[in-house]
């Protein structure tokens, strides 16, 4: 592309002031990032417009699916519902999350100490994790009563799975030779855990938590499903009932944004804790 | 290759009661799924306080086990293991060992001088006396502006400088090492070469230095301990007669041209 350059005879000026090529360079490289932004949401707003002409065009009756306009419509009337109806997931979402993530991370910090231990539980981890979240859901709701602890227990239980495997991975993903290195310092078994099997599971833990965060909504929702009168899952099952379908898709944008910021959150916390990880900064 | 040859004993070393590591008679045996394996077979050998003997050897001769043997982080299935006057249990507890791996082994989540410190606050090793400064040692092996570095943003061979650093922070008295510069390219290899010979003028400490390279073994080495494999047993031991300290441009001398060519005829009747 720039061949005068390439002929030129002393090699280090090349580099050194070439200061159109480096602009073109960071040019290039701003409108590959624009691009990267603008192209989903053009794709999101084409898709949106698209669903608003056939809703008109087709003249689909309001309670069979409503138009998105119609779906802005209700999440700017009924905030207020919105809001009331998320708080009580919100808070069974995130208790769950903690519940659940900090039991699978005891019980990994167990596995790695008692093998025993391991080959006692983990099957019947295995079992439990097999059974569908829908098919719990009734017995936790019927032991724990129809309050929030039954929510929190779902979602609690739909977390436990994913980070007790990649925990326990991440607490044995030491090398032989660092192990080695704390022996040679006659490092103690919690120096060992604290100093290295911790801080290498990081990783591990960090994907399993940005699951969790997904799931532990997923497992507040279902609970509200079997039986509540507030939240999320509630004001989902009424919608549907009463053929408010600009109510039940407003619910759902909700939801998901709930959702979305949950991950958002524990990705920037990833990002905060490991920034000595490569793979995860790259 | 003859029988003869291989079951030769080996020359007895010499018995200096100032010996920083003597091994006698040393035996270690795995029991393996394919059964019992021997790493070493009946190894002696002596290393005079303040030496620097290398370790030659076809891999699977037992050399990195024999580094183990000495830092106690395995135990000789017979025969006396000696460390600076007393055991190895008693030297590693003592923080008189350091030890240099392969890959740097640095912990990822600490920086260069985080992972310097690692031995200050780990096995009590902060209340121990004569624990030097990390920034000092950094420095020493060349790495001063590289405090806040993290391992992904070090080279390899800066890696290894940190490793080296570490090993030295509680000022040990032997320093073991197991082909810590063998992932490096030449040019980089040649260079850590000289500096860890500046190391250990500075140190005063007694380098055990296990190695592929016959350049590195021989250029290093003021002894070089040639190993032969199946089982894991000593050869010869040669002494490297360059005199001190060692430049790179001694390897165009005849003296070390002769002597890499000795170490590589042993070598291929190992």
């Amino acid at each position: 592309m720039s061949a005068p350059a390439l002929s030129s005879s002393n090699t280090s000026e090349v580099f050194a002031s070439d200061d159109s090529a480096r602009a073109q360079f960071a040019a290039a490289a701003r409108l590959s990032a624009w691009r990267r932004r603008l192209l989903p949401l053009g794709a999101a707003i084409l898709l949106l417009l698209l669903w608003e002409v056939s809703v008109v065009f087709f003249h689909i009756r309001p309670f069979i699916a409503p138009a998105p306009t119609a779906v802005a419509a209700t999440l700017y009337d009924k905030f207020g519902l919105l809001i009331a109806n998320l708080a009580p997931t919100a808070v069974e979402a995130i208790a769950g999350f903690l519940i659940g993530n900090s039991a699978a991370i005891l019980l990994a910090t167990v596995f790695v100490h008692q093998r025993t231990a391991e080959e006692a539980f983990f099957p019947i981890a295995v079992m439990v994790h097999t059974i569908p979240v829908m098919a719990y859901a009734p017995i936790l709701v019927l032991l724990l009563g129809n309050g929030m602890e039954a929510k929190v227990a779902i979602a609690a239980l739909i977390c436990f799975f994913p980070t007790l495997v990649n925990m326990t991975r991440g607490l044995r993903a030491v090398s032989p030779q660092q192990m080695e290195l704390m022996r040679i310092l006659s490092a103690s078994s919690s120096e060992i855990f604290f100093k290295l099997r911790l801080k290498s599971s990081l990783p591990y833990l960090f994907s399993a938590l940005k699951i969790a965060a997904a799931t532990s909504v997923i497992g507040a929702i279902v609970g509200e499903w079997i039986g509540a009168t507030t939240g999320i899952g509630a004001l989902i099952i009424q919608a549907t009932y009463n053929f408010d379908s600009a109510l039940l898709y407003a619910t759902i944008v909700v939801g998901s944004l709930f959702s979305a910021t949950f991950f958002g959150v524990i990705s920037w916390l990833e990002r905060y804790f490991l920034k000595w990880n490569v793979s995860q900064t790259g | 290759m003859s029988q003869i040859a291989l079951d030769r004993v080996p020359p007895a070393p010499a018995l200096d009661d100032g010996a920083a590591v003597r091994l006698r008679e040393v035996t270690v045996r795995f029991t393996t799924e394919r059964g019992v394996t021997t790493a070493l077979e009946r190894v002696s050998l002596s290393i005079p306080r303040g030496g620097f003997l290398t370790l030659l050897g076809p891999s699977g001769c037992g050399k990195s086990t024999l580094l183990r043997v000495v830092s106690d982080l395995i135990p000789a299935t017979s025969g006396e293991v000696e460390v600076l006057g007393t055991s190895a249990a008693a030297a590693r507890a003592a923080r008189d060992i350091g030890f240099v791996f392969q890959d740097a082994s640095l912990l990822a989540w600490r920086n260069a001088l985080e992972n310097v410190e690692l031995p200050l606050e780990v096995g009590g090793g902060g209340k121990r006396r004569g624990a030097r400064d990390p920034r000092e040692l950094l420095a020493l092996v060349g790495l001063s502006g590289w405090e806040k570095a993290y391992p992904h943003e070090l080279s390899g061979g800066m890696r290894q400088r940190v490793a080296i650093a570490r090993a030295l922070v509680n000022d040990p008295k032997l320093l073991l090492m197991d082909e810590p510069f063998g992932a490096l390219d030449e040019i980089t290899r040649d260079r850590l070469n000289e500096e860890l010979l500046r190391v250990w003028e500075n140190t005063g400490a007694t380098i055990l230095f296990v190695t592929h390279s016959i350049y590195e073994a021989a250029f290093l080495g003021q002894q070089v301990l040639l190993m032969a494999a199946r089982p894991g047993r000593v050869r010869e031991i040669v002494p490297v007669p360059l005199p001190n300290p060692r430049r790179i441009a001694m390897r165009d001398t005849p003296q070390f041209v002769e002597l890499a060519a000795h170490l590589r005829r042993v070598l291929e009747t190992c």
